[in-house]
Protein backbone atom coordinates (compact mmCIF):
# COMPACT_ATOMS: atom_id res chain seq x y z
CA UNK A 1 0.00 0.00 0.00
CA UNK A 2 1.33 3.42 -0.97
CA UNK A 3 -0.16 6.87 -0.75
CA UNK A 4 -0.81 9.80 -3.06
CA UNK A 5 -0.49 13.35 -1.80
CA UNK A 6 -3.14 15.57 -3.36
CA UNK A 7 -2.28 19.29 -3.60
CA UNK A 8 -4.61 21.83 -1.99
CA UNK A 9 -5.93 22.91 -5.38
CA UNK A 10 -7.26 19.43 -6.13
CA UNK A 11 -8.66 18.57 -2.70
CA UNK A 12 -12.01 20.06 -3.70
CA UNK A 13 -12.32 17.01 -5.96
CA UNK A 14 -11.27 14.37 -3.41
CA UNK A 15 -13.78 15.36 -0.75
CA UNK A 16 -11.07 17.31 1.05
CA UNK A 17 -8.65 14.38 1.33
CA UNK A 18 -5.00 15.36 1.11
CA UNK A 19 -3.58 11.82 1.33
CA UNK A 20 -5.18 8.91 -0.49
CA UNK A 21 -4.03 5.32 0.03
CA UNK A 22 -3.72 3.26 -3.17
CA UNK A 23 -3.16 -0.42 -3.91
CA UNK A 24 -1.63 0.13 -7.37
CA UNK A 25 1.96 -0.95 -8.01
CA UNK A 26 2.89 1.60 -10.70
CA UNK A 27 2.53 5.37 -10.93
CA UNK A 28 0.21 5.12 -13.97
CA UNK A 29 -2.03 2.57 -12.27
CA UNK A 30 -2.12 4.66 -9.10
CA UNK A 31 -3.38 7.68 -11.06
CA UNK A 32 -6.02 5.53 -12.74
CA UNK A 33 -7.07 4.20 -9.34
CA UNK A 34 -7.35 7.77 -8.06
CA UNK A 35 -9.34 8.82 -11.14
CA UNK A 36 -11.78 5.91 -10.71
CA UNK A 37 -12.26 6.66 -7.05
CA UNK A 38 -12.72 10.41 -7.64
CA UNK A 39 -14.27 10.87 -11.11
CA UNK A 40 -14.47 14.66 -10.60
CA UNK A 41 -10.69 14.69 -10.22
CA UNK A 42 -10.09 12.71 -13.42
CA UNK A 43 -11.00 15.61 -15.73
CA UNK A 44 -8.46 17.79 -13.95
CA UNK A 45 -5.64 15.26 -14.17
CA UNK A 46 -6.24 14.09 -17.73
CA UNK A 47 -7.16 15.95 -20.92
CA UNK A 48 -10.12 14.63 -22.97
CA UNK A 49 -7.47 12.75 -25.04
CA UNK A 50 -6.33 10.94 -21.89
CA UNK A 51 -2.98 12.78 -21.62
CA UNK A 52 -1.81 14.12 -18.27
CA UNK A 53 -2.54 17.85 -18.21
CA UNK A 54 0.52 20.11 -18.62
CA UNK A 55 0.40 21.43 -15.06
CA UNK A 56 0.49 17.98 -13.45
CA UNK A 57 3.89 17.00 -12.02
CA UNK A 58 4.46 13.75 -10.19
CA UNK A 59 7.14 13.30 -7.59
CA UNK A 60 7.88 9.96 -5.97
CA UNK A 61 9.53 10.51 -2.60
CA UNK A 62 10.84 13.91 -3.78
CA UNK A 63 12.03 12.65 -7.17
CA UNK A 64 10.38 13.68 -10.43
CA UNK A 65 8.92 10.51 -11.99
CA UNK A 66 9.94 11.80 -15.43
CA UNK A 67 13.52 11.12 -14.35
CA UNK A 68 12.52 7.63 -13.20
CA UNK A 69 10.37 5.50 -15.50
CA UNK A 70 7.41 7.88 -15.91
CA UNK A 71 4.05 6.20 -15.53
CA UNK A 72 5.77 2.79 -15.42
CA UNK A 73 7.69 3.74 -12.27
CA UNK A 74 7.00 1.01 -9.71
CA UNK A 75 5.47 1.87 -6.35
CA UNK A 76 6.60 0.00 -3.27
CA UNK A 77 5.02 -0.38 0.13
CA UNK A 78 5.09 2.95 1.95
CA UNK A 79 5.97 5.05 -1.12
CA UNK A 80 4.47 8.52 -1.29
CA UNK A 81 3.54 9.82 -4.72
CA UNK A 82 3.01 13.58 -4.77
CA UNK A 83 0.94 15.41 -7.33
CA UNK A 84 2.38 18.91 -7.57
CA UNK A 85 1.00 21.59 -9.85
CA UNK A 86 3.33 23.44 -12.19
CA UNK A 87 2.23 27.01 -11.85
CA UNK A 88 2.97 28.77 -15.11
CA UNK A 89 1.54 31.38 -17.40
CA UNK A 90 2.25 34.61 -19.15
CA UNK A 91 0.73 36.95 -21.65
CA UNK A 92 2.06 35.41 -24.83
CA UNK A 93 0.02 33.26 -27.15
CA UNK A 94 1.90 30.03 -27.34
CA UNK A 95 1.70 26.34 -27.91
CA UNK A 96 1.85 24.52 -24.61
CA UNK A 97 5.31 23.41 -23.60
CA UNK A 98 6.20 20.59 -21.27
CA UNK A 99 8.91 20.39 -18.67
CA UNK A 100 11.62 18.40 -20.48
CA UNK A 101 14.42 16.98 -18.35
CA UNK A 102 17.52 18.08 -20.24
CA UNK A 103 19.75 16.31 -17.70
CA UNK A 104 18.29 13.00 -18.90
CA UNK A 105 18.85 13.96 -22.55
CA UNK A 106 22.45 15.10 -21.96
CA UNK A 107 23.37 12.04 -19.89
CA UNK A 108 22.08 9.81 -22.67
CA UNK A 109 24.05 11.77 -25.25
CA UNK A 110 27.27 11.50 -23.23
CA UNK A 111 26.88 7.73 -22.76
CA UNK A 112 25.94 7.25 -26.42
CA UNK A 113 28.97 9.25 -27.62
CA UNK A 114 31.28 7.33 -25.30
CA UNK A 115 29.91 3.97 -26.47
CA UNK A 116 30.25 4.85 -30.17
CA UNK A 117 33.76 6.27 -29.84
CA UNK A 118 34.79 3.18 -27.83
CA UNK A 119 33.31 0.98 -30.57
CA UNK A 120 35.36 2.81 -33.22
CA UNK A 121 38.62 2.86 -31.28
CA UNK A 122 38.43 -0.86 -30.43
CA UNK A 123 36.85 -1.72 -33.84
CA UNK A 124 33.89 -3.45 -32.19
CA UNK A 125 31.24 -3.07 -34.91
CA UNK A 126 28.73 -5.10 -32.86
CA UNK A 127 28.32 -2.16 -30.46
CA UNK A 128 26.80 -0.03 -33.22
CA UNK A 129 23.61 -2.10 -33.69
CA UNK A 130 23.16 -2.20 -29.89
CA UNK A 131 23.24 1.60 -29.69
CA UNK A 132 20.98 1.77 -32.78
CA UNK A 133 18.46 -0.54 -31.09
CA UNK A 134 18.50 1.48 -27.85
CA UNK A 135 17.95 4.69 -29.83
CA UNK A 136 15.09 3.23 -31.86
CA UNK A 137 13.47 1.67 -28.77
CA UNK A 138 13.85 5.06 -27.04
CA UNK A 139 12.18 6.74 -30.01
CA UNK A 140 9.28 4.27 -29.92
CA UNK A 141 8.80 4.80 -26.19
CA UNK A 142 9.44 8.55 -26.25
CA UNK A 143 12.25 8.12 -23.71
CA UNK A 144 16.01 8.78 -23.83
CA UNK A 145 18.06 5.88 -25.22
CA UNK A 146 20.29 5.57 -22.14
CA UNK A 147 17.61 6.47 -19.60
CA UNK A 148 18.76 3.58 -17.41
CA UNK A 149 22.22 5.16 -17.06
CA UNK A 150 20.60 8.46 -16.07
CA UNK A 151 18.41 6.73 -13.49
CA UNK A 152 21.47 5.01 -12.01
CA UNK A 153 23.30 8.34 -11.72
CA UNK A 154 20.19 9.95 -10.21
CA UNK A 155 20.04 7.19 -7.59
CA UNK A 156 23.64 8.01 -6.64
CA UNK A 157 22.69 11.70 -6.51
CA UNK A 158 25.49 12.48 -8.95
CA UNK A 159 23.22 14.43 -11.22
CA UNK A 160 20.18 16.63 -10.73
CA UNK A 161 17.16 16.94 -13.03
CA UNK A 162 17.17 20.02 -15.24
CA UNK A 163 13.57 20.71 -16.16
CA UNK A 164 13.24 23.20 -18.98
CA UNK A 165 9.92 24.14 -20.62
CA UNK A 166 10.40 22.68 -24.08
CA UNK A 167 8.77 20.46 -26.71
CA UNK A 168 9.65 16.76 -26.23
CA UNK A 169 8.66 15.79 -29.80
CA UNK A 170 11.68 17.25 -31.67
CA UNK A 171 14.06 15.45 -29.30
CA UNK A 172 12.24 12.20 -29.98
CA UNK A 173 12.46 12.83 -33.72
CA UNK A 174 16.19 13.59 -33.46
CA UNK A 175 16.73 10.33 -31.54
CA UNK A 176 14.89 8.46 -34.30
CA UNK A 177 17.07 10.04 -36.99
CA UNK A 178 20.23 9.03 -35.10
CA UNK A 179 18.92 5.50 -34.56
CA UNK A 180 18.12 5.20 -38.26
CA UNK A 181 21.62 6.38 -39.27
CA UNK A 182 23.17 3.75 -36.97
CA UNK A 183 20.81 1.09 -38.38
CA UNK A 184 22.09 2.07 -41.85
CA UNK A 185 25.67 1.84 -40.50
CA UNK A 186 24.88 -1.68 -39.28
CA UNK A 187 23.66 -2.66 -42.74
CA UNK A 188 26.91 -1.24 -44.19
CA UNK A 189 29.02 -3.32 -41.77
CA UNK A 190 27.08 -6.47 -42.70
CA UNK A 191 27.50 -5.64 -46.39
CA UNK A 192 31.27 -5.47 -45.86
CA UNK A 193 31.51 -1.69 -46.16
CA UNK A 194 33.20 -0.71 -42.89
CA UNK A 195 34.22 2.74 -44.18
CA UNK A 196 30.58 3.59 -44.89
CA UNK A 197 29.52 2.09 -41.53
CA UNK A 198 32.07 4.09 -39.53
CA UNK A 199 31.32 7.19 -41.60
CA UNK A 200 27.64 7.04 -40.63
CA UNK A 201 28.58 6.27 -37.03
CA UNK A 202 30.79 9.37 -36.96
CA UNK A 203 27.92 11.48 -38.32
CA UNK A 204 25.91 10.39 -35.25
CA UNK A 205 28.89 11.04 -32.93
CA UNK A 206 29.36 14.53 -34.41
CA UNK A 207 25.65 15.44 -34.19
CA UNK A 208 25.48 14.11 -30.63
CA UNK A 209 28.59 16.10 -29.70
CA UNK A 210 27.19 19.28 -31.28
CA UNK A 211 24.06 18.90 -29.18
CA UNK A 212 25.89 17.90 -26.00
CA UNK A 213 28.61 20.56 -26.09
CA UNK A 214 27.12 23.40 -28.14
CA UNK A 215 23.45 22.90 -27.23
CA UNK A 216 22.35 22.62 -30.82
CA UNK A 217 20.08 19.74 -31.82
CA UNK A 218 20.21 19.32 -35.60
CA UNK A 219 17.38 16.76 -35.57
CA UNK A 220 15.21 19.26 -33.64
CA UNK A 221 16.05 21.98 -36.18
CA UNK A 222 14.96 19.60 -38.98
CA UNK A 223 11.76 18.88 -37.03
CA UNK A 224 10.97 22.59 -36.70
CA UNK A 225 11.77 23.16 -40.36
CA UNK A 226 9.32 20.39 -41.29
CA UNK A 227 6.81 22.06 -38.94
CA UNK A 228 7.30 25.36 -40.75
CA UNK A 229 6.67 23.89 -44.18
CA UNK A 230 3.50 22.28 -42.79
CA UNK A 231 4.56 18.61 -42.84
CA UNK A 232 1.72 16.58 -41.24
CA UNK A 233 2.60 15.20 -37.81
CA UNK A 234 5.20 17.88 -37.09
CA UNK A 235 2.81 19.91 -34.97
CA UNK A 236 5.08 21.74 -32.53
CA UNK A 237 6.54 25.14 -33.34
CA UNK A 238 9.81 26.13 -31.66
CA UNK A 239 9.56 27.81 -28.25
CA UNK A 240 9.61 31.55 -28.98
CA UNK A 241 12.84 33.48 -28.58
CA UNK A 242 15.28 30.74 -29.63
CA UNK A 243 16.82 29.65 -32.90
CA UNK A 244 14.97 26.42 -33.85
CA UNK A 245 17.13 23.53 -32.60
CA UNK A 246 18.90 25.60 -29.96
CA UNK A 247 18.53 24.37 -26.39
CA UNK A 248 16.21 26.70 -24.42
CA UNK A 249 18.35 28.37 -21.76
CA UNK A 250 18.47 26.73 -18.38
CA UNK A 251 16.30 28.29 -15.67
CA UNK A 252 18.48 29.97 -13.05
CA UNK B 1 -16.60 33.25 -6.16
CA UNK B 2 -14.70 36.32 -5.11
CA UNK B 3 -11.26 37.27 -3.88
CA UNK B 4 -10.63 39.72 -1.05
CA UNK B 5 -7.21 41.27 -0.74
CA UNK B 6 -6.11 44.04 1.59
CA UNK B 7 -4.68 47.20 0.05
CA UNK B 8 -1.38 46.41 1.80
CA UNK B 9 -1.11 43.04 0.09
CA UNK B 10 -2.10 44.57 -3.25
CA UNK B 11 0.71 47.08 -2.80
CA UNK B 12 3.14 44.24 -2.03
CA UNK B 13 2.04 42.37 -5.17
CA UNK B 14 2.41 45.57 -7.19
CA UNK B 15 5.91 46.17 -5.80
CA UNK B 16 6.99 42.63 -6.70
CA UNK B 17 5.71 43.21 -10.26
CA UNK B 18 7.55 46.53 -10.47
CA UNK B 19 10.80 45.07 -9.11
CA UNK B 20 10.78 42.26 -11.64
CA UNK B 21 9.69 44.47 -14.56
CA UNK B 22 10.19 44.00 -17.53
CA UNK B 23 10.12 40.34 -16.53
CA UNK B 24 7.00 38.67 -15.24
CA UNK B 25 6.73 38.36 -11.48
CA UNK B 26 4.84 35.54 -9.84
CA UNK B 27 4.02 34.10 -6.48
CA UNK B 28 1.37 32.44 -4.38
CA UNK B 29 -1.52 33.78 -2.35
CA UNK B 30 -1.95 32.25 1.08
CA UNK B 31 -5.17 32.68 2.97
CA UNK B 32 -8.50 31.23 3.83
CA UNK B 33 -11.51 29.91 1.96
CA UNK B 34 -14.92 30.69 3.37
CA UNK B 35 -17.63 29.31 1.14
CA UNK B 36 -17.46 31.24 -2.10
CA UNK B 37 -15.04 33.84 -0.80
CA UNK B 38 -11.27 33.61 -0.64
CA UNK B 39 -9.33 36.00 1.51
CA UNK B 40 -5.64 36.46 0.86
CA UNK B 41 -3.75 37.00 4.08
CA UNK B 42 -0.19 36.67 2.92
CA UNK B 43 1.66 36.79 -0.37
CA UNK B 44 4.62 34.60 -1.13
CA UNK B 45 6.70 36.03 -3.99
CA UNK B 46 8.54 33.18 -5.75
CA UNK B 47 11.29 32.98 -8.31
CA UNK B 48 10.25 32.93 -11.94
CA UNK B 49 12.29 29.98 -13.23
CA UNK B 50 11.22 30.26 -16.86
CA UNK B 51 14.03 30.44 -19.42
CA UNK B 52 15.58 33.89 -18.77
CA UNK B 53 15.14 35.26 -22.31
CA UNK B 54 11.40 34.71 -22.13
CA UNK B 55 10.64 35.92 -18.64
CA UNK B 56 9.17 39.08 -20.15
CA UNK B 57 6.15 37.08 -21.16
CA UNK B 58 6.18 33.83 -19.21
CA UNK B 59 6.53 32.62 -15.69
CA UNK B 60 7.04 29.22 -14.16
CA UNK B 61 7.15 28.37 -10.49
CA UNK B 62 9.18 25.33 -9.48
CA UNK B 63 6.75 22.56 -8.38
CA UNK B 64 8.86 21.93 -5.28
CA UNK B 65 8.33 25.60 -4.30
CA UNK B 66 4.60 24.85 -4.39
CA UNK B 67 5.15 21.88 -2.06
CA UNK B 68 7.10 24.03 0.39
CA UNK B 69 4.49 26.79 0.17
CA UNK B 70 1.71 24.30 0.91
CA UNK B 71 3.63 22.96 3.88
CA UNK B 72 4.27 26.50 5.11
CA UNK B 73 0.61 27.45 4.65
CA UNK B 74 -0.45 24.37 6.60
CA UNK B 75 1.97 25.24 9.37
CA UNK B 76 0.38 28.68 9.82
CA UNK B 77 -3.17 27.40 9.41
CA UNK B 78 -3.77 28.75 5.92
CA UNK B 79 -4.19 27.35 2.41
CA UNK B 80 -2.54 28.20 -0.88
CA UNK B 81 -5.63 29.80 -2.40
CA UNK B 82 -4.19 31.09 -5.62
CA UNK B 83 -1.47 32.56 -7.75
CA UNK B 84 -0.52 36.11 -8.61
CA UNK B 85 1.50 37.18 -11.61
CA UNK B 86 2.23 40.29 -13.61
CA UNK B 87 1.69 41.04 -17.29
CA UNK B 88 4.39 43.60 -18.20
CA UNK B 89 2.87 46.17 -20.57
CA UNK B 90 -0.13 43.97 -21.22
CA UNK B 91 -3.68 43.94 -19.88
CA UNK B 92 -4.48 41.80 -16.82
CA UNK B 93 -6.47 39.30 -18.85
CA UNK B 94 -5.50 35.63 -19.15
CA UNK B 95 -3.74 34.49 -22.31
CA UNK B 96 -4.15 31.16 -24.07
CA UNK B 97 -0.93 30.12 -22.32
CA UNK B 98 -2.42 31.07 -18.93
CA UNK B 99 -5.47 28.95 -19.78
CA UNK B 100 -3.44 25.93 -20.95
CA UNK B 101 -1.45 25.87 -17.72
CA UNK B 102 -4.16 26.94 -15.30
CA UNK B 103 -4.56 24.83 -12.19
CA UNK B 104 -8.18 24.20 -11.23
CA UNK B 105 -9.57 25.77 -8.05
CA UNK B 106 -6.77 28.35 -7.71
CA UNK B 107 -7.69 31.99 -8.15
CA UNK B 108 -5.36 33.82 -10.55
CA UNK B 109 -4.68 37.44 -9.74
CA UNK B 110 -3.12 39.20 -12.74
CA UNK B 111 -1.60 42.65 -12.39
CA UNK B 112 -0.69 44.78 -15.34
CA UNK B 113 2.65 46.57 -14.94
CA UNK B 114 2.87 49.41 -17.47
CA UNK B 115 6.25 50.98 -18.09
CA UNK B 116 7.40 49.74 -14.71
CA UNK B 117 4.38 50.89 -12.73
CA UNK B 118 1.81 48.46 -11.37
CA UNK B 119 -1.69 49.41 -12.50
CA UNK B 120 -4.90 47.43 -12.94
CA UNK B 121 -5.43 43.99 -11.36
CA UNK B 122 -8.12 41.45 -12.12
CA UNK B 123 -8.89 38.01 -10.69
CA UNK B 124 -9.72 34.89 -12.69
CA UNK B 125 -10.51 31.26 -12.14
CA UNK B 126 -10.41 28.26 -14.45
CA UNK B 127 -13.85 27.01 -15.46
CA UNK B 128 -14.24 23.38 -14.39
CA UNK B 129 -14.25 22.09 -18.00
CA UNK B 130 -10.89 23.84 -18.66
CA UNK B 131 -12.43 25.76 -21.58
CA UNK B 132 -11.91 29.30 -20.28
CA UNK B 133 -10.96 31.54 -17.39
CA UNK B 134 -13.91 33.22 -15.67
CA UNK B 135 -13.51 36.59 -13.99
CA UNK B 136 -13.94 36.69 -10.24
CA UNK B 137 -15.02 39.64 -8.17
CA UNK B 138 -11.88 41.29 -6.73
CA UNK B 139 -12.37 43.30 -3.57
CA UNK B 140 -9.48 45.40 -2.30
CA UNK B 141 -10.04 46.27 1.34
CA UNK B 142 -8.59 49.51 2.62
CA UNK B 143 -8.25 48.46 6.23
CA UNK B 144 -5.39 46.41 7.54
CA UNK B 145 -6.05 42.70 7.82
Amino acid sequence: MSSIRVPTALRAYTGGQGEVAVEAVTVGAALQELAVRFPALATHLFSPEGQLRPYVNLFLNDEDVRSLAGEHTPLSEGDRLMILPSVAGGWTMSTSLKAVDHSALQTSMAVRMGALIAAFVTDQTWLVPIVAALMLIGTARGKPDFGFAYRALRKLNWIAPDLIPDNPEPHRFALGVGGTLLAAATVAFIAGLPVVGWGLTWVVIALTGLNLFAGFCVGCAVYYWLNRIGMPGFIKAPPPGIIPGQRPSRPE
Amino acid sequence: MSLRVSSELMAEIGRHGEEQYPEEAAGLLLGAVDGETRSARRVLPLANVFDSEQRGRRYLINPLDILHAEDEAERVGMDVVGVFHSHPDHPPTPSKFDLDWAVPWYVYLITSVREGVASESRAWKLQDDHSQMIEELLTVEQEAR
